[in-house]
Protein backbone atom coordinates (compact mmCIF):
# COMPACT_ATOMS: atom_id res chain seq x y z
CA UNK A 1 0.00 0.00 0.00
CA UNK A 2 1.51 3.56 -0.48
CA UNK A 3 2.03 5.80 1.84
CA UNK A 4 -0.89 8.55 2.76
CA UNK A 5 -0.21 10.57 5.34
CA UNK A 6 -3.74 11.65 6.61
CA UNK A 7 -4.63 8.12 6.93
CA UNK A 8 -1.72 6.63 8.51
CA UNK A 9 -1.95 9.61 11.02
CA UNK A 10 -5.23 8.34 12.36
CA UNK A 11 -5.69 4.93 14.42
CA UNK A 12 -5.20 1.73 12.37
CA UNK A 13 -8.49 1.87 10.45
CA UNK A 14 -11.08 3.72 12.37
CA UNK A 15 -11.80 6.25 9.81
CA UNK A 16 -12.34 3.41 7.63
CA UNK A 17 -14.53 1.81 9.78
CA UNK A 18 -16.33 5.07 10.09
CA UNK A 19 -17.01 5.77 6.14
CA UNK A 20 -17.68 1.87 5.94
CA UNK A 21 -20.24 1.59 8.68
CA UNK A 22 -22.04 5.03 6.83
CA UNK A 23 -21.57 3.50 3.38
CA UNK A 24 -23.62 0.01 5.26
CA UNK A 25 -26.60 2.99 5.94
CA UNK A 26 -26.77 4.09 2.76
CA UNK A 27 -27.88 0.09 1.31
CA UNK A 28 -31.43 -0.34 1.49
CA UNK A 29 -32.96 -3.70 0.97
CA UNK A 30 -34.34 -4.09 -3.21
CA UNK A 31 -37.36 -5.74 -1.74
CA UNK A 32 -38.41 -2.74 0.67
CA UNK A 33 -36.71 0.39 -0.78
CA UNK A 34 -37.45 2.58 2.25
CA UNK A 35 -35.56 0.19 4.82
CA UNK A 36 -31.90 0.35 5.19
CA UNK A 37 -29.85 -2.68 5.53
CA UNK A 38 -28.65 -1.26 8.93
CA UNK A 39 -31.95 -0.77 10.34
CA UNK A 40 -32.96 -4.06 9.34
CA UNK A 41 -30.39 -5.52 11.81
CA UNK A 42 -28.59 -7.70 9.34
CA UNK A 43 -25.17 -5.82 9.37
CA UNK A 44 -23.58 -7.87 12.53
CA UNK A 45 -20.23 -6.54 12.20
CA UNK A 46 -17.44 -4.91 10.35
CA UNK A 47 -13.92 -5.46 11.29
CA UNK A 48 -10.71 -3.25 9.08
CA UNK A 49 -7.44 -4.42 8.57
CA UNK A 50 -4.53 -3.28 7.32
CA UNK A 51 -5.35 -5.01 3.70
CA UNK A 52 -8.93 -6.11 4.30
CA UNK A 53 -12.56 -4.85 5.21
CA UNK A 54 -14.61 -7.39 6.40
CA UNK A 55 -18.53 -7.21 6.52
CA UNK A 56 -20.44 -9.70 8.30
CA UNK A 57 -23.96 -10.18 7.37
CA UNK A 58 -26.92 -12.12 8.84
CA UNK A 59 -29.41 -13.60 6.76
CA UNK A 60 -33.09 -12.72 6.82
CA UNK A 61 -34.85 -15.74 5.36
CA UNK A 62 -32.06 -17.87 4.04
CA UNK A 63 -34.08 -18.47 0.78
CA UNK A 64 -34.79 -14.78 0.52
CA UNK A 65 -33.06 -13.70 -3.34
CA UNK A 66 -32.52 -9.99 -2.46
CA UNK A 67 -29.29 -11.86 -0.29
CA UNK A 68 -26.76 -11.72 -2.95
CA UNK A 69 -28.32 -8.44 -4.58
CA UNK A 70 -27.64 -6.79 -0.73
CA UNK A 71 -24.07 -8.75 -0.98
CA UNK A 72 -23.08 -6.92 -4.28
CA UNK A 73 -24.70 -3.43 -3.21
CA UNK A 74 -22.69 -3.70 -0.03
CA UNK A 75 -19.41 -4.60 -1.93
CA UNK A 76 -19.97 -1.74 -4.36
CA UNK A 77 -20.10 0.66 -1.48
CA UNK A 78 -17.49 -0.76 1.25
CA UNK A 79 -15.50 -0.69 -2.22
CA UNK A 80 -15.96 3.11 -2.44
CA UNK A 81 -14.83 3.86 1.25
CA UNK A 82 -12.66 0.98 1.64
CA UNK A 83 -9.34 2.89 0.70
CA UNK A 84 -7.91 0.15 -1.79
CA UNK A 85 -8.85 -2.48 1.14
CA UNK A 86 -9.68 -5.83 -0.29
CA UNK A 87 -13.95 -6.07 0.61
CA UNK A 88 -14.74 -9.46 2.10
CA UNK A 89 -18.72 -9.38 2.61
CA UNK A 90 -19.85 -12.70 3.68
CA UNK A 91 -22.91 -13.91 5.31
CA UNK A 92 -22.41 -15.85 8.84
CA UNK A 93 -25.90 -17.97 11.14
CA UNK A 94 -24.66 -16.95 14.66
CA UNK A 95 -27.06 -15.67 15.77
CA UNK A 96 -29.56 -15.96 13.89
CA UNK A 97 -31.54 -13.14 12.52
CA UNK A 98 -34.74 -12.21 13.89
CA UNK A 99 -37.22 -9.58 13.12
CA UNK A 100 -36.44 -8.46 16.73
CA UNK A 101 -33.38 -6.78 15.00
CA UNK A 102 -35.07 -4.53 12.94
CA UNK A 103 -34.96 -1.10 14.44
CA UNK A 104 -37.21 1.70 15.51
CA UNK A 105 -36.30 3.19 12.61
CA UNK A 106 -36.43 0.29 10.04
CA UNK A 107 -40.18 -0.24 11.48
CA UNK A 108 -41.05 3.26 10.66
CA UNK A 109 -39.88 3.01 7.38
CA UNK A 110 -41.84 -0.35 6.56
CA UNK A 111 -45.22 1.47 8.19
CA UNK A 112 -44.38 4.30 5.68
CA UNK A 113 -44.14 1.95 2.96
CA UNK A 114 -47.29 0.20 4.16
CA UNK A 115 -46.08 -2.87 5.65
CA UNK A 116 -47.00 -3.67 8.88
CA UNK A 117 -43.84 -4.18 10.72
CA UNK A 118 -43.60 -7.55 13.40
CA UNK A 119 -44.68 -7.88 16.53
CA UNK A 120 -41.88 -6.97 18.98
CA UNK A 121 -41.35 -9.55 22.10
CA UNK A 122 -43.51 -6.94 24.20
CA UNK A 123 -46.37 -7.08 21.55
CA UNK A 124 -45.80 -11.21 21.35
CA UNK A 125 -46.13 -11.47 25.01
CA UNK A 126 -49.35 -9.29 25.31
CA UNK A 127 -51.04 -11.22 22.40
CA UNK A 128 -52.73 -14.18 22.55
CA UNK A 129 -53.69 -14.08 18.43
CA UNK A 130 -51.94 -17.17 16.60
CA UNK A 131 -50.15 -16.48 13.71
CA UNK A 132 -53.00 -18.60 11.61
CA UNK A 133 -51.48 -19.14 8.47
CA UNK A 134 -54.31 -20.53 6.31
CA UNK A 135 -57.05 -18.43 4.92
CA UNK A 136 -60.62 -18.56 6.63
CA UNK A 137 -59.48 -20.96 9.04
CA UNK A 138 -61.27 -19.00 11.66
CA UNK A 139 -61.56 -15.57 13.01
CA UNK A 140 -59.42 -15.11 16.56
CA UNK A 141 -61.18 -16.66 19.60
CA UNK A 142 -63.64 -14.20 21.36
CA UNK A 143 -61.57 -12.02 23.78
CA UNK A 144 -58.15 -12.09 21.65
CA UNK A 145 -56.62 -9.20 20.98
CA UNK A 146 -56.01 -9.45 17.31
CA UNK A 147 -51.94 -8.69 16.44
CA UNK A 148 -51.80 -7.43 13.17
CA UNK A 149 -52.52 -3.72 12.75
CA UNK A 150 -53.30 -2.25 9.13
CA UNK A 151 -50.90 0.38 8.12
CA UNK A 152 -53.30 2.47 6.00
CA UNK A 153 -55.33 3.29 8.80
CA UNK A 154 -54.82 2.04 11.81
CA UNK A 155 -57.22 -0.30 12.53
CA UNK A 156 -56.55 -3.97 14.32
CA UNK A 157 -60.05 -4.98 12.65
CA UNK A 158 -57.91 -7.23 10.09
CA UNK A 159 -57.65 -10.80 9.41
CA UNK A 160 -55.01 -13.13 7.87
CA UNK A 161 -55.02 -14.23 4.01
CA UNK A 162 -52.08 -16.68 4.30
CA UNK A 163 -48.85 -16.33 6.25
CA UNK A 164 -47.50 -16.64 2.48
CA UNK A 165 -47.24 -13.88 0.76
CA UNK A 166 -45.14 -12.17 -2.61
CA UNK A 167 -41.57 -12.84 -0.63
CA UNK A 168 -40.23 -14.94 2.45
CA UNK A 169 -40.41 -11.96 4.78
CA UNK A 170 -44.13 -10.97 4.39
CA UNK A 171 -47.76 -12.56 5.21
CA UNK A 172 -51.10 -11.18 3.65
CA UNK A 173 -53.82 -9.66 5.26
CA UNK A 174 -57.25 -7.91 4.80
CA UNK A 175 -58.44 -4.90 6.80
CA UNK A 176 -62.32 -4.96 7.55
CA UNK A 177 -62.09 -1.24 8.19
CA UNK A 178 -60.55 0.59 5.42
CA UNK A 179 -61.17 -2.32 3.40
CA UNK A 180 -57.14 -2.55 1.81
CA UNK A 181 -55.27 -5.82 1.15
CA UNK A 182 -52.66 -5.71 2.95
CA UNK A 183 -49.17 -7.02 4.26
CA UNK A 184 -46.90 -7.52 7.07
CA UNK A 185 -43.46 -8.26 7.94
CA UNK A 186 -43.43 -11.66 9.21
CA UNK A 187 -42.51 -12.14 12.86
CA UNK A 188 -39.09 -14.34 12.85
CA UNK A 189 -38.46 -15.05 16.77
CA UNK A 190 -37.67 -18.42 18.79
CA UNK A 191 -41.09 -17.49 20.51
CA UNK A 192 -43.28 -16.53 17.40
CA UNK B 1 -14.02 -38.57 13.10
CA UNK B 2 -15.19 -39.97 10.07
CA UNK B 3 -15.55 -37.13 7.72
CA UNK B 4 -17.22 -39.49 5.83
CA UNK B 5 -20.14 -39.91 8.34
CA UNK B 6 -20.42 -36.24 8.41
CA UNK B 7 -20.89 -35.98 5.11
CA UNK B 8 -23.68 -38.59 4.87
CA UNK B 9 -25.81 -36.59 7.70
CA UNK B 10 -25.37 -33.44 5.90
CA UNK B 11 -26.27 -34.70 2.57
CA UNK B 12 -29.35 -37.02 3.91
CA UNK B 13 -31.18 -33.97 5.28
CA UNK B 14 -30.00 -31.33 2.27
CA UNK B 15 -30.82 -33.80 -0.07
CA UNK B 16 -34.58 -34.46 1.87
CA UNK B 17 -34.73 -30.90 2.12
CA UNK B 18 -33.95 -30.48 -1.93
CA UNK B 19 -36.09 -33.25 -3.17
CA UNK B 20 -39.46 -32.34 -1.13
CA UNK B 21 -38.55 -29.09 -2.12
CA UNK B 22 -38.61 -29.95 -5.86
CA UNK B 23 -42.09 -32.09 -5.31
CA UNK B 24 -43.49 -28.98 -3.24
CA UNK B 25 -42.46 -26.87 -6.18
CA UNK B 26 -44.52 -28.48 -8.62
CA UNK B 27 -47.77 -27.45 -7.21
CA UNK B 28 -47.07 -23.77 -7.86
CA UNK B 29 -49.95 -22.62 -10.35
CA UNK B 30 -52.19 -25.85 -9.44
CA UNK B 31 -53.40 -25.68 -5.79
CA UNK B 32 -56.88 -25.55 -4.88
CA UNK B 33 -56.82 -21.92 -4.48
CA UNK B 34 -54.21 -18.52 -4.66
CA UNK B 35 -53.11 -18.59 -0.72
CA UNK B 36 -51.67 -22.60 -1.32
CA UNK B 37 -49.59 -21.39 -4.49
CA UNK B 38 -48.17 -19.17 -2.06
CA UNK B 39 -48.12 -21.58 0.61
CA UNK B 40 -46.38 -24.34 -1.01
CA UNK B 41 -44.20 -21.89 -3.27
CA UNK B 42 -42.79 -20.26 -0.17
CA UNK B 43 -42.24 -23.46 1.66
CA UNK B 44 -40.29 -25.02 -1.54
CA UNK B 45 -38.06 -21.89 -1.68
CA UNK B 46 -37.65 -22.28 2.49
CA UNK B 47 -37.03 -25.96 2.05
CA UNK B 48 -34.31 -25.42 -1.09
CA UNK B 49 -32.56 -22.53 0.84
CA UNK B 50 -32.30 -25.17 3.49
CA UNK B 51 -30.39 -27.63 1.55
CA UNK B 52 -28.22 -24.68 -0.10
CA UNK B 53 -26.96 -24.22 3.24
CA UNK B 54 -26.13 -27.94 4.02
CA UNK B 55 -24.55 -28.23 0.69
CA UNK B 56 -22.25 -25.19 1.57
CA UNK B 57 -21.34 -26.64 5.09
CA UNK B 58 -20.95 -30.00 3.01
CA UNK B 59 -18.55 -28.16 -0.02
CA UNK B 60 -16.26 -27.01 2.99
CA UNK B 61 -15.39 -30.23 3.69
CA UNK B 62 -15.62 -31.94 -0.03
CA UNK B 63 -13.73 -29.23 -1.98
CA UNK B 64 -17.05 -29.41 -4.45
CA UNK B 65 -18.74 -26.39 -4.56
CA UNK B 66 -22.49 -26.38 -3.68
CA UNK B 67 -23.84 -26.85 -7.42
CA UNK B 68 -22.02 -29.85 -8.06
CA UNK B 69 -22.87 -31.37 -4.76
CA UNK B 70 -26.98 -30.62 -5.01
CA UNK B 71 -27.13 -31.27 -8.82
CA UNK B 72 -23.83 -33.02 -9.75
CA UNK B 73 -23.81 -36.25 -8.00
CA UNK B 74 -25.98 -39.92 -9.55
CA UNK B 75 -28.91 -41.00 -8.52
CA UNK B 76 -27.66 -43.68 -6.03
CA UNK B 77 -26.05 -40.99 -4.64
CA UNK B 78 -28.44 -39.43 -3.30
CA UNK B 79 -29.88 -39.99 0.30
CA UNK B 80 -33.24 -38.63 0.50
CA UNK B 81 -36.10 -40.76 2.00
CA UNK B 82 -38.22 -41.95 -0.42
CA UNK B 83 -41.37 -40.32 0.63
CA UNK B 84 -39.98 -37.10 -0.56
CA UNK B 85 -39.38 -38.68 -4.38
CA UNK B 86 -43.27 -39.66 -4.50
CA UNK B 87 -45.29 -37.67 -6.93
CA UNK B 88 -47.13 -35.07 -5.69
CA UNK B 89 -50.58 -37.23 -6.47
CA UNK B 90 -53.30 -35.57 -4.83
CA UNK B 91 -54.00 -32.85 -2.96
CA UNK B 92 -55.02 -35.35 0.88
CA UNK B 93 -51.90 -37.01 -0.11
CA UNK B 94 -49.76 -33.75 -0.42
CA UNK B 95 -50.76 -32.39 2.78
CA UNK B 96 -50.10 -35.66 4.62
CA UNK B 97 -46.85 -35.98 3.09
CA UNK B 98 -45.76 -32.20 4.63
CA UNK B 99 -47.77 -32.74 8.21
CA UNK B 100 -45.36 -36.01 8.59
CA UNK B 101 -42.41 -34.29 6.97
CA UNK B 102 -42.62 -31.60 8.90
CA UNK B 103 -43.27 -32.61 12.18
CA UNK B 104 -40.03 -35.66 12.06
CA UNK B 105 -38.17 -32.93 10.56
CA UNK B 106 -38.90 -30.35 13.64
CA UNK B 107 -37.43 -33.58 15.95
CA UNK B 108 -34.70 -33.75 14.14
CA UNK B 109 -33.88 -29.95 13.07
CA UNK B 110 -34.47 -29.69 17.37
CA UNK B 111 -32.11 -32.50 18.29
CA UNK B 112 -29.29 -31.43 15.67
CA UNK B 113 -29.19 -27.45 16.72
CA UNK B 114 -27.22 -28.53 20.16
CA UNK B 115 -25.16 -30.66 17.76
CA UNK B 116 -21.37 -30.71 18.91
CA UNK B 117 -20.47 -29.93 15.41
CA UNK B 118 -21.07 -26.14 15.79
CA UNK B 119 -21.47 -24.90 12.07
CA UNK B 120 -23.94 -27.60 11.76
CA UNK B 121 -25.36 -25.92 15.02
CA UNK B 122 -25.71 -22.90 13.82
CA UNK B 123 -27.71 -23.45 10.91
CA UNK B 124 -30.04 -25.45 12.35
CA UNK B 125 -30.92 -22.69 14.46
CA UNK B 126 -31.67 -20.42 11.51
CA UNK B 127 -33.71 -23.25 10.05
CA UNK B 128 -36.01 -24.07 13.23
CA UNK B 129 -37.16 -20.68 13.21
CA UNK B 130 -38.12 -20.51 9.59
CA UNK B 131 -39.63 -24.33 9.76
CA UNK B 132 -42.31 -22.76 12.29
CA UNK B 133 -44.22 -21.55 9.42
CA UNK B 134 -44.19 -24.98 7.98
CA UNK B 135 -45.41 -26.53 11.19
CA UNK B 136 -47.91 -24.21 11.66
CA UNK B 137 -49.44 -24.56 7.62
CA UNK B 138 -49.39 -28.46 8.55
CA UNK B 139 -51.06 -28.76 11.67
CA UNK B 140 -53.69 -26.18 10.28
CA UNK B 141 -54.53 -28.26 7.26
CA UNK B 142 -54.38 -31.13 9.36
CA UNK B 143 -56.91 -29.86 11.80
CA UNK B 144 -59.05 -27.88 9.14
CA UNK B 145 -59.25 -31.64 7.29
CA UNK B 146 -59.31 -33.60 10.12
CA UNK B 147 -62.48 -31.76 11.46
CA UNK B 148 -63.97 -31.64 8.57
CA UNK B 149 -66.67 -32.90 6.78
CA UNK B 150 -66.60 -36.57 5.94
CA UNK B 151 -64.85 -36.22 2.27
CA UNK B 152 -62.47 -34.12 4.19
CA UNK B 153 -61.41 -36.46 6.49
CA UNK B 154 -61.19 -39.47 4.04
CA UNK B 155 -59.14 -37.59 1.95
CA UNK B 156 -56.53 -37.13 4.89
CA UNK B 157 -57.45 -40.83 6.27
CA UNK B 158 -56.10 -41.80 2.51
CA UNK B 159 -53.27 -39.48 2.23
CA UNK B 160 -52.41 -40.27 5.85
CA UNK B 161 -52.40 -44.33 5.28
CA UNK B 162 -50.02 -43.86 1.98
CA UNK B 163 -47.68 -41.86 3.56
CA UNK B 164 -47.03 -43.33 7.31
CA UNK B 165 -44.89 -46.58 6.15
CA UNK B 166 -42.76 -44.23 4.05
CA UNK B 167 -42.41 -41.68 6.96
CA UNK B 168 -40.93 -43.59 9.30
CA UNK B 169 -37.99 -44.24 7.20
CA UNK B 170 -37.09 -40.90 7.60
CA UNK B 171 -35.48 -42.28 10.72
CA UNK B 172 -34.01 -45.37 8.79
CA UNK B 173 -30.20 -45.34 10.87
CA UNK B 174 -27.54 -43.64 8.90
CA UNK B 175 -24.29 -45.33 7.94
CA UNK B 176 -21.71 -44.72 10.42
CA UNK B 177 -24.22 -42.93 12.42
CA UNK B 178 -22.12 -44.57 15.57
CA UNK B 179 -19.42 -42.42 15.21
CA UNK B 180 -21.74 -39.50 15.12
CA UNK B 181 -23.26 -40.43 18.01
CA UNK B 182 -20.21 -40.65 20.11
CA UNK B 183 -18.93 -37.30 19.35
CA UNK B 184 -21.85 -35.66 19.85
CA UNK B 185 -22.15 -34.33 16.27
CA UNK B 186 -25.86 -36.02 16.48
CA UNK B 187 -27.34 -35.42 19.99
CA UNK B 188 -29.59 -38.07 19.63
CA UNK B 189 -29.86 -41.40 17.63
CA UNK B 190 -32.51 -41.99 14.60
CA UNK B 191 -33.69 -44.52 16.70
CA UNK B 192 -34.74 -42.45 19.37
CA UNK B 193 -36.46 -39.59 17.51
CA UNK B 194 -38.37 -42.04 15.62
CA UNK B 195 -39.59 -43.05 18.94
CA UNK B 196 -40.69 -39.45 20.16
CA UNK B 197 -42.10 -38.64 16.86
CA UNK B 198 -44.65 -42.30 16.69
CA UNK B 199 -45.68 -41.60 20.49
CA UNK B 200 -46.33 -38.00 19.46
CA UNK B 201 -48.31 -38.78 15.66
CA UNK B 202 -50.10 -41.42 17.93
CA UNK B 203 -51.51 -38.97 20.32
CA UNK B 204 -52.16 -36.33 17.61
CA UNK B 205 -53.93 -39.01 15.71
CA UNK B 206 -55.65 -40.72 18.72
CA UNK B 207 -57.02 -37.26 19.27
CA UNK B 208 -58.86 -36.94 15.93
CA UNK B 209 -59.74 -40.48 16.06
CA UNK B 210 -57.67 -41.04 13.10
CA UNK B 211 -55.00 -43.73 14.91
CA UNK B 212 -56.64 -46.67 12.67
CA UNK B 213 -53.93 -45.50 10.04
CA UNK B 214 -51.13 -46.50 11.71
CA UNK B 215 -53.05 -49.85 11.79
CA UNK B 216 -53.35 -50.34 8.34
CA UNK B 217 -50.87 -47.65 6.50
CA UNK B 218 -49.79 -49.03 2.95
CA UNK B 219 -46.87 -51.03 3.06
CA UNK B 220 -43.60 -49.79 1.43
CA UNK B 221 -43.24 -49.26 -2.33
CA UNK B 222 -39.76 -51.67 -4.13
CA UNK B 223 -36.67 -50.23 -3.91
CA UNK B 224 -35.16 -50.45 -7.57
CA UNK B 225 -31.58 -51.66 -8.57
CA UNK B 226 -29.36 -48.43 -8.89
CA UNK B 227 -27.87 -47.93 -12.25
CA UNK B 228 -24.12 -48.55 -11.24
CA UNK B 229 -25.35 -51.72 -9.11
CA UNK B 230 -23.14 -49.89 -6.32
CA UNK B 231 -25.71 -50.95 -3.88
CA UNK B 232 -24.60 -54.69 -2.61
CA UNK B 233 -27.64 -55.13 -0.52
CA UNK B 234 -30.20 -57.17 -2.16
CA UNK B 235 -33.05 -57.97 0.69
CA UNK B 236 -36.44 -55.64 0.36
CA UNK B 237 -37.10 -52.54 2.60
CA UNK B 238 -38.44 -52.62 5.41
CA UNK B 239 -38.75 -50.43 7.98
CA UNK B 240 -40.29 -51.06 12.00
CA UNK B 241 -43.85 -51.75 12.72
CA UNK B 242 -46.16 -49.73 14.35
CA UNK B 243 -48.33 -50.79 18.01
CA UNK B 244 -49.76 -49.69 20.92
CA UNK B 245 -49.16 -51.17 24.04
CA UNK B 246 -49.25 -48.99 27.70
CA UNK B 247 -51.52 -46.29 26.10
CA UNK B 248 -49.33 -45.28 23.32
CA UNK B 249 -48.13 -45.81 20.01
CA UNK B 250 -44.56 -47.15 20.06
CA UNK B 251 -42.23 -48.63 17.03
CA UNK B 252 -41.57 -52.41 16.93
CA UNK B 253 -38.58 -53.93 15.07
CA UNK B 254 -35.66 -52.52 13.37
CA UNK B 255 -35.06 -51.79 9.68
CA UNK B 256 -34.10 -54.05 6.84
CA UNK B 257 -32.53 -53.55 3.46
CA UNK B 258 -31.49 -50.75 1.69
CA UNK B 259 -33.04 -47.87 1.79
CA UNK B 260 -32.87 -43.75 0.86
CA UNK B 261 -30.40 -43.07 3.06
CA UNK B 262 -27.95 -45.73 1.71
CA UNK B 263 -28.69 -44.28 -1.71
CA UNK B 264 -31.22 -46.84 -2.68
CA UNK B 265 -35.14 -45.31 -4.27
CA UNK B 266 -38.36 -46.09 -5.60
CA UNK B 267 -38.84 -45.85 -9.41
CA UNK B 268 -40.11 -42.17 -8.69
CA UNK B 269 -36.34 -41.51 -8.12
CA UNK B 270 -35.12 -41.07 -11.53
CA UNK B 271 -37.37 -39.20 -13.37
CA UNK B 272 -37.53 -36.82 -10.61
CA UNK B 273 -33.59 -36.79 -11.25
CA UNK B 274 -33.26 -36.35 -14.47
CA UNK B 275 -35.90 -33.07 -14.15
CA UNK B 276 -33.66 -31.67 -10.99
CA UNK B 277 -30.62 -31.92 -12.80
CA UNK B 278 -31.35 -31.43 -16.19
CA UNK B 279 -29.91 -28.39 -17.10
CA UNK B 280 -26.64 -28.63 -14.76
CA UNK B 281 -26.19 -31.85 -16.75
CA UNK B 282 -26.50 -30.01 -20.11
CA UNK B 283 -24.09 -27.39 -18.60
CA UNK B 284 -21.96 -28.05 -16.18
CA UNK B 285 -20.53 -25.27 -13.95
CA UNK B 286 -23.15 -23.07 -15.97
CA UNK B 287 -24.03 -20.21 -13.31
CA UNK B 288 -27.62 -18.11 -13.16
Amino acid sequence: MTPDPVRDALPAGAATAQRVRDALAAVHDPEIPPLSIVDLGIVEDVRVSDDAVHVDLLPTFAGCPALDVIRRDVEAAVGAVAGGRDVRVGFVFAPPWTSDRITRTGRDALREYGLTPPPDAAQRRESSTAFVPVAALGRPAAGAQPSVECPFCGSRDTELESAFGPTLCRATHYCRACRNPFESFKPKAADR
Amino acid sequence: MSEDARLILLLSIADDELVIGHRHSEWTGWTPYLEEDLAFSSIAQDEMAHARLLYGLAADGTGRDEDSLSLGRSPEEYRNAVLCERPNREWGYSLARQYLYDTADAIRVQSLSSSSWRELAELMNVVRLEETYHLDHARAWFDRLAGGPATARAHLAAGLEATVGEALALFEPLPGEASLLADGTMPRSSEDMLAEWVGQLGETLEAASLDYVLERHAPLGEMVPTASGEIEETRPFAVPGLVRADGRWSHEGGFAGAGGRQGRHSEDFVPLWEDLTGLYRAHPGATW
